[in-house]
């Protein structure tokens, strides 16, 4: 029985009358890479926000590896192994590419167990791919390369559970891959859980062995892709929505297009 | 420059300074001393000012609440005939604890609010005290009699300063200094990335006060009556505010350079033109945030042509507008 | 206390709660819409003020003509002063919570700047001039004729603004800009107008106000920063961007004030009125009328 790094018992999160994640459950063991699915306003990057410390939840209970952090701040959290990225990247614009990658290792990642791909800021940039730009001010490189960048600063606190916000969104065919096969290098050999949201579902649902799906903040499935996309829930959810395709042959690599019958 | 480089460069200059502030006493003017005090004070203020509001981006008011705090302090315990050292001492640790209490209620608000609340609870502290004195005390203000030396209160304030920059480089090169230089660029990223921005912004505040309440209890002495009006002046705190954010409230020796100037200049003008003074001083804040808003140490050569060419190009525009509607009318 | 005198003493309330209210409201406008806190605004009060009593002082115009003048007056200088301070800054600063930090300290600078001209100027003397001076009764109670038409004028004004945004297509501009910037750009309302007319006519609110105020107040360079502060209570606790909280709140802090000040000593004034300042900010940061 793997080790469970992440338990959300029943967590709720409203603003005022509005109920964003409601009554929510789930648990995260050592070593899965699972995603989180659903259509616009499901609750995910809150979800998200509350299992990191970011805003305490209005109910409910999060436990991380057997420690209760309930209404702790991101920093408990991070020291707790869970890192998370940003869905837009928020990098410190002002610092090197390398300092920004250094700041997690000073700080959450010290003195916590490292894996020989996290030993200092080189070695996290070449895993990453942006070795090259080390001393570039971050505020200068790409968008996609941002991206890369997020990724690197929370590798940097040495997590257990890294939880990427739509680290997809926008890329090219080959970027999606080339990141793809990050997320499943960073999981296999650093025994990372990664758990990712995304919005483009299709590529998502070919990587990750687990999913969720919420929908108006409640959770209504979460099992194995090819369990998942059937049911009726789910369908439901996303009817009118492009992102999948459905049918008894399930989903295909039809990226984003309409499928026949379904309105746009 | 390596790391080691600029620490040893740093060390230089603080050491020059250090030994030029103690020959002075001996070669100058009385008037001259008079005004390196000034200088002195405003280095310590402003440095340790921007120690944490220049990183961290949290504009504090409260310098003349400190300030203040720390001249009450003083003029007490000169009354019950304290030595000197713990006048001091105290000083600092009353508005260090003042500070921890301010700091806890609202260092969690953002920016502006900051900003406004840090004003508001020095004015709070000023009426309060304004008041307690009128009704406990039976006071408006306090005579100091027993005065120590001018030379004395002249090396501790040399001092002060002294440890002010030496903490200002030290800090700026450990973990700390790192917090809250995350915490300036992005708060919350820095929580996520394991910062504990509560207790680093606390403990920032605390030094920014502390530094500013032995000043005060310093500078006590040369005023013979104190009254909350004259130590609570809010202008200190501005003055000091100015001088960071003129100098560069995130460099090391922006403020000091700033502070030595203008403490030239106020001396110089404040006898014969005050309002010019103030209004130069307005002037020059309003032209430091528009075009230099990391202060006059991050003017580099390139700024400077930066500006030229920018000037250039919009002379070249204007003329080159001119020309076509001449020719367009010919 | 007699009916009558607690009536005088809540109208006196009311009367210097509407001129907190004005100025509040100009305040109000400038950082609801633009997030500029604008903590020089006392001063340009004060500028009306004197702008007011040298025209009648060296020019004999009645301060009723100068209501409007003063306004236009301060309009005047408000445009100017955002064209070449805050339209630059708008432009340079990488988001909102850096244009806001910096706008504050270009206030500052602005407050040295103006009050020391100011000074220079004409001195630190008190100023003043008498102006219907004669009491007039209103069931009962007595007040100078000028008290009552301060009131009147920082009510006129006070409304007159609401109105505006309530009922123009001008001020439904402004509301629109002040909930979502992006969107009402995107639906054609225009900032680089707007923003520098809506400065200008917060800065005018406040000339009227000083104007107001030298009828019956003496002037002097100083007298603008109380007001400033003052302001910045009233719009907390009515709620940034809110100018009917503005207008409540400025009149509930006037009556507050008089009553305080009648009943307790004046330096205790000062610090009820502090310390309800900051509890506001602490426990209610968006006002104590707003929902």
């Amino acid at each position: 029985m793997a080790e469970c790094l992440l338990e959300a018992c029943d967590v709720t999160v409203r603003f005022g009358g509005l109920i964003a994640v409601d009554n929510v459950s789930a648990s995260f063991e050592a070593g899965e890479l699972a995603g989180i699915i659903g259509p616009n306003g499901a609750g995910k990057t809150t979800f998200f926000n509350a299992i990191s410390g970011v805003i305490a939840p209005t109910s409910g209970r999060l436990i991380a590896s057997g420690r209760d952090l309930t209404g702790q701040r991101p920093h408990a959290y991070a020291r707790h192994g869970i890192a998370r990225t940003f869905q837009t990247p928020r990098v410190f614009a002002e610092m090197t590419v390398a300092a920004n990658v250094a700041f997690g290792l000073k700080f959450a990642g010290r003195g916590r167990p490292a894996p020989w791909l996290l030993r200092d800021a080189d070695g996290i940039l070449e895993l990453i791919g942006l070795a090259d730009r080390a001393a570039m001010p971050a505020a200068g490189i790409t968008p996609s390369q941002q991206r890369l960048l997020e990724i690197g600063m929370a590798l940097a606190t040495r997590p257990r559970l890294l939880l990427l916000d739509e680290v997809a969104a926008g890329l090219t065919e080959s970027e999606l891959e080339s990141m793809a096969q990050l997320i499943r290098r960073i999981r296999s050999e650093l025994d990372l859980a990664v758990v990712w949201i995304e919005h483009a579902v299709t590529t998502l649902l070919r990587h990750v062995e687990r999913v969720l799906v919420l929908h108006q903040g409640r959770k209504i499935a979460d099992g194995p892709p090819a369990v998942v996309v059937r049911d009726a829930e789910v369908i439901e959810a996303y009817l009118g929505d492009e992102m999948v395709e459905t049918g008894p042959t399930g989903p295909t690599a039809h990226d984003g297009r309409a499928p026949a019958g379904a309105h746009a | 420059m390596t790391d080691r480089g600029l620490l040893g460069r740093d060390v230089l200059v603080l050491l020059a300074l250090t030994g030029w502030g103690l020959a002075l006493p001996h070669y100058a003017s009385e008037f001259v001393v008079s005004l390196g005090l000034t200088c002195l004070m405003y280095v310590t203020l402003s440095t340790s000012w921007s120690l944490f509001c220049g990183s961290t981006r949290y504009l504090s008011l409260a310098t003349s609440a400190f300030f203040g705090l720390g001249a009450y302090a003083s003029a007490l315990g000169l009354e019950r005939q304290l030595p000197w050292a713990s006048v001091i001492v105290i000083g600092a640790a009353i508005a260090v604890g003042v500070a921890i209490v301010m700091g806890a209620a609202v260092l969690h608000l953002r920016g502006t609010y900051f900003a406004v609340l840090t004003f508001g609870m020095t004015e709070l502290i000023r009426h309060a005290l304004a008041y307690f004195e009128k009704q406990v005390s039976g006071t408006v203000g306090r005579v100091l009699t027993t005065v120590p030396e001018g030379a004395t209160v002249y090396l501790t304030v040399l001092a002060l300063a002294v440890l002010a920059l030496a903490t200002s480089i030290v800090v700026r090169r450990s973990r700390f200094g790192l917090a809250m230089s995350g915490i300036g660029a992005d708060e919350q990223r820095a929580q996520t990335l394991g910062v504990n921005t509560r207790l680093v912004k606390l403990a920032g505040f605390a030094i920014t006060a502390g530094f500013a309440g032995a000043a005060g209890a310093a500078m006590a002495v040369r005023w013979t009556y104190i009254d909350p009006q004259t130590v609570f002046n809010p202008f200190i705190g501005f003055q000091t505010v100015l001088i960071a954010l003129i100098g560069g409230a995130a460099t090391l020796w922006g403020p000091l350079i700033a502070a030595i100037v203008f403490s030239l200049l106020a001396e110089t003008l404040r006898l014969q033109l005050p309002q010019l003074y103030m209004m130069a001083l307005g002037l020059l804040l309003i032209l430091s945030v528009l075009y230099l808003p990391g202060g006059l140490a991050s003017l580099r050569w390139q700024t400077v042509t930066g500006w030229w060419r920018g000037a250039g190009a919009r002379l070249a525009r204007g003329a080159l507008a001119w020309r076509v509607r001449g020719a367009g009318r010919g | 206390m007699s009916l009558s005198a607690w009536l005088e003493l809540l109208a006196s309330g009311l009367i210097t709660g509407g001129v907190y209210a004005l100025v509040a409201i100009g305040l109000n406008l400038q950082y609801g819409l633009m997030r500029i806190l604008n903590i020089s605004h006392g001063e340009f009060l004060m500028l009306g003020a004197f702008a007011t009593w040298w025209a009648q002082a060296q020019l004999g115009i009645s301060p009723l003509v100068m209501l409007p003048v003063s306004f236009l007056l301060l309009m005047g200088v408000g445009l100017v002063v955002h064209r070449l301070c805050f339209r630059r800054l708008a432009a340079t600063s990488p988001n909102v919570d850096v244009f806001e930090a910096r706008s504050l300290m270009i206030g500052f600078g602005l407050m040295f700047f103006v009050q020391n001209f100011a000074l220079l100027l004409w001195g630190g003397d008190l100023r003043g001039y008498d102006y219907l001076t004669d009491p007039v009764v209103i069931g009962g109670a007595q007040f100078s004729g000028n008290r009552l038409l301060v009131f009147g004028c920082a009510l006129l004004f006070s409304l007159a603004l609401i109105a505006l945004l309530r009922f123009t297509l001008l001020g439904k501009g402004v509301r629109a800009l002040m909930q979502s910037p992006t969107g009402a750009q995107l639906v054609g309302i225009d900032t680089r107008r707007l923003h520098p007319l809506m400065f200008g006519i917060g800065l005018g609110l406040s000339g009227v106000a000083g104007c107001l105020l030298s009828m019956t107040y003496a002037i002097t360079p100083s007298m603008g920063e109380p007001y400033t502060v003052t302001a910045l209570i009233v719009i907390t606790l009515g709620g940034f961007g809110s100018m009917t909280g503005s207008l409540l709140g400025g009149l509930l802090l006037g009556v507050v004030e008089a009553l305080g000040m009648h009943f307790m000593s004046p330096s205790l004034k000062m610090l009820l009125s502090y310390g309800v300042f900051i509890a506001v900010l602490l426990t209610r940061p968006n006002g104590l009328f707003k929902r």
